[in-house]
């Protein structure tokens, strides 16, 4: 009897993607194309998690997966870790963005105006059944405002500030390539300011929920109040060797500002990612607010939340133990069954050992 | 002069995939961690086209150590077929253009889940193990920042207090695989979920063992004739799993670590874990000219 080739693992692993495949059917540019046009906070979520804006990426993305997240979030990290890195964009400053939507709960209006934007917040959440029965479900058209919203805002801090409610935001002055890229170095701690943020701009949006809603429920202690939500385009402004700066085009971000009221002034935290994601932000910015001070293995303290919010690590270890562990199975059971040994063997004499030192106590088995 | 004459054609991928830059960061982290054994490098740890959690750590040193002439042989729990095993070592001749092998004796780089081949390795070969956990002071301590700090201080004394926590509960010692041990007198590693049966065979080896975990973004080394020592008391001896008496019923081979199959019956049968040394074994018994190398253990008993 001889073993099997070597090759059986092989077919087996191609069997197994084509029949994953098989249900999906082809991928066609089309199928990309509706993909991108039918379901943009899915392509933004991914291109969030990706930390790479691309909408046809996220889009074949998810079309090459057949939806599952983990799986193209991980595909496109694949991708991007392999690209070139032409320029560093020019920082992107609050007032500078393109805004869509940005709402503060602090205030009943602030400078700027309240601007409600794209939002699913006062809907009825009623399916539209009526598209599976053969009717097209048609949203009906915006009517603009007569006066249209400012394109671009002040940001509520910046007016907080100047009313010494609140420390006045230092701007770090680091430029380029010499900004911390947590893509290109480890993360270690205390974190360094940049791979913070850029942590919490790649992670999972559920995992992010999960520890910001802790923290918001009482696991932490700060109690966030959302200063300022934006949804937004960012122009992504680089210089070209010659020294001119240009637009390469805008990129849709998010960013929430929370405040915490407790102290003798307002405290930010701060969050920002790329694409349209207003529960990632807030979550991940109750989890910056909450994290100075949070005590060790808090769901709060920044250690803990930075590696539990990755998402493609997470997922992937959790996958993994699907992978055959026969080896350390075995190895534990050796011990086991050896313990268990030693512990019958025991038992079969206890009287000797046991009663010469506690004659009257030992309970008869 | 043209831009066309200046730059390279345009490739989808990189030669081994990762780009040079993150090649380079990976051969720095490794002379450190070679430099410093059992000491654990943090490197940045970019994203390859498999999980996090299986194998992209071990995946991105091999990426990085591969040569269009460096023939490859990848396990996963000592098989060579195992599925994971054969995806990895796909990918690594797609991206490199290497040759592959399941021979240990004409491997030159050896990357492997949780087992070290029976047959011992030469001075001439790299062993890369996949890594889940780097950190052997996990147990007592998740917190990674303060185990960074404890292994500054070489502040072990948990980790001795949970063997002997084991002894007085289970009557021994109870770590499975991935079983703490001293790198040199100085770092206490996990060898990865390596069987205890597989620790002796990294004390003063003569071959280079590069330990990398790809999520958890750490990696060290055991460089070629380094002590590595299970930690263990002087009067409670390290044991490895019983498995000197068994013998594979596929191979006849005994004396070398087994799988254990459960049968219908309610008894179990064992097969060796190291599939390729079963089959060799097995060739041999055919009469087919095979060579099997000098082996860590002889009868069962790890030799000097």
């Amino acid at each position: 009897m001889a073993y099997v080739a070597t090759r059986g693992g092989e077919r087996a692993i191609e069997q197994s993607q084509r029949l994953f495949k098989a249900e999906m059917g082809a991928i066609t540019p089309e199928r990309v194309a509706e993909l991108r046009a039918a379901l943009p906070y899915l392509i933004d979520r991914v291109m969030g998690e990706a930390s790479l804006y691309d909408e046809d990426l996220a889009a074949l993305a998810l079309a090459q997966t057949g939806g599952e997240m983990y799986e193209a979030a991980l595909l496109l990290r694949a991708w991007r870790t392999t690209q070139p890195r032409l320029q560093v964009a020019q920082p992107v400053t609050q007032d500078a963005l393109f805004t869509h939507r940005r709402i503060s709960a602090a205030f009943k209006d602030i400078p700027g105006g309240q601007v409600l934007g794209p939002t699913l917040d006062y809907s009825h959440r009623i399916l539209a059944t009526e598209v599976l029965t053969g009717d097209t479900h048609t949203p009906a058209p915006v009517e603009p405002a007569a006066k249209p919203s400012p394109a671009r805002q002040p940001s509520v801090a910046a007016w907080q500030a100047e009313n010494g409610l609140l420390d006045p935001a230092v701007p770090d002055q680091t430029l380029g390539n010499d900004i911390p890229d947590v893509t290109r170095e480890p993360l270690l701690f205390p974190a360094k300011r940049a791979h913070t943020l850029q942590s919490l701009a790649r992670a999972e949006t559920g995992g992010a929920l999960a520890l910001g809603y802790a923290a918001q429920r009482g696991y932490g202690q700060a109690h966030p109040t959302v200063n300022e939500l934006r949804l937004a385009e960012a122009e992504i402004v680089v210089e070209h060797p010659r020294g001119t700066r240009f637009s390469a085009g805008r990129v849709k971000i998010s960013q929430a500002e929370v405040v915490d009221k407790k102290g003798a002034g307002l405290r930010l935290g701060f969050s920002a990612t790329m694409g349209w994601n207003e529960v990632k932000v807030i979550a991940a910015a109750t989890l910056d607010l909450n994290a100075p001070g949070a005590p060790k293995g808090a769901p709060t303290e920044e250690e803990f939340f930075l590696y539990h919010t990755e998402g493609v690590e997470a997922s992937g270890f959790c996958i993994h133990f699907k992978l055959p562990h026969y080896v350390t199975f075995q190895s534990s059971l050796d011990a086991m069954r050896d313990a268990k040994a030693k512990a019958a063997a025991q038992q079969a004499q206890p009287a000797e050992a046991d009663a010469t030192e506690h004659p009257t106590t030992e309970p008869a088995q | 002069m043209t831009l066309a004459s200046l730059t390279r054609d345009w490739e989808p991928m990189a030669y081994g995939f990762l780009d040079a830059s993150a090649k380079r960061e990976i051969r720095r982290k490794t002379l450190k961690a070679i430099s410093v054994p059992g000491c654990q490098m943090p490197y940045a740890s970019r994203e390859v086209p498999m999980a996090r959690g299986w194998g992209t750590g071990g995946l991105q040193v091999s990426c990085t150590l591969i040569n269009p002439t460096t023939r490859i042989k990848v396990i996963d729990q000592g098989a060579d077929d195992s599925v994971n095993a054969a995806s990895i070592r796909r990918f690594l001749a797609r991206v490199s253009g290497a040759p592959t092998t399941t021979d240990t004796l004409e491997a030159d780089l050896i990357q492997s889940r949780h087992r070290i081949p029976e047959e011992r390795l030469r001075e001439d070969q790299v062993l890369v193990l996949q890594v889940p956990n780097p950190e052997p002071l996990r147990p007592v301590q998740p917190n990674m920042s303060i185990a960074r700090q404890m292994h500054a201080d070489a502040d072990y004394g948990r980790m001795w207090l949970q063997l002997y926590e084991q002894i007085v509960r289970a009557g021994r010692v109870m770590q499975g695989a991935s079983y703490p041990s001293l790198v040199n007198g100085r770092f206490v590693m996990t060898p990865s979920p390596i069987p205890r049966w597989d620790v002796p065979k990294l004390h003063m080896a003569k071959h280079l063992t590069l330990l990398s975990a790809g999520r958890e973004k750490r990696l060290h080394a055991v460089p070629p004739f380094t002590k590595v020592e299970p930690l263990v008391f002087d009067d409670v001896p390290y044991k490895v799993e019983e498995h000197a008496h068994l013998m594979c019923h596929r191979s006849g081979l005994k004396g070398f670590f087994m799988n254990e199959i459960p049968q219908a019956d309610g008894t179990s049968i064992h097969e060796v874990s190291d599939s390729d040394l079963g089959v060799k074994a097995i060739h041999r018994t055919e009469g087919a000219p095979v060579e099997i190398g000098a082996t860590w253990y002889e009868n069962g008993e790890m030799g000097q």
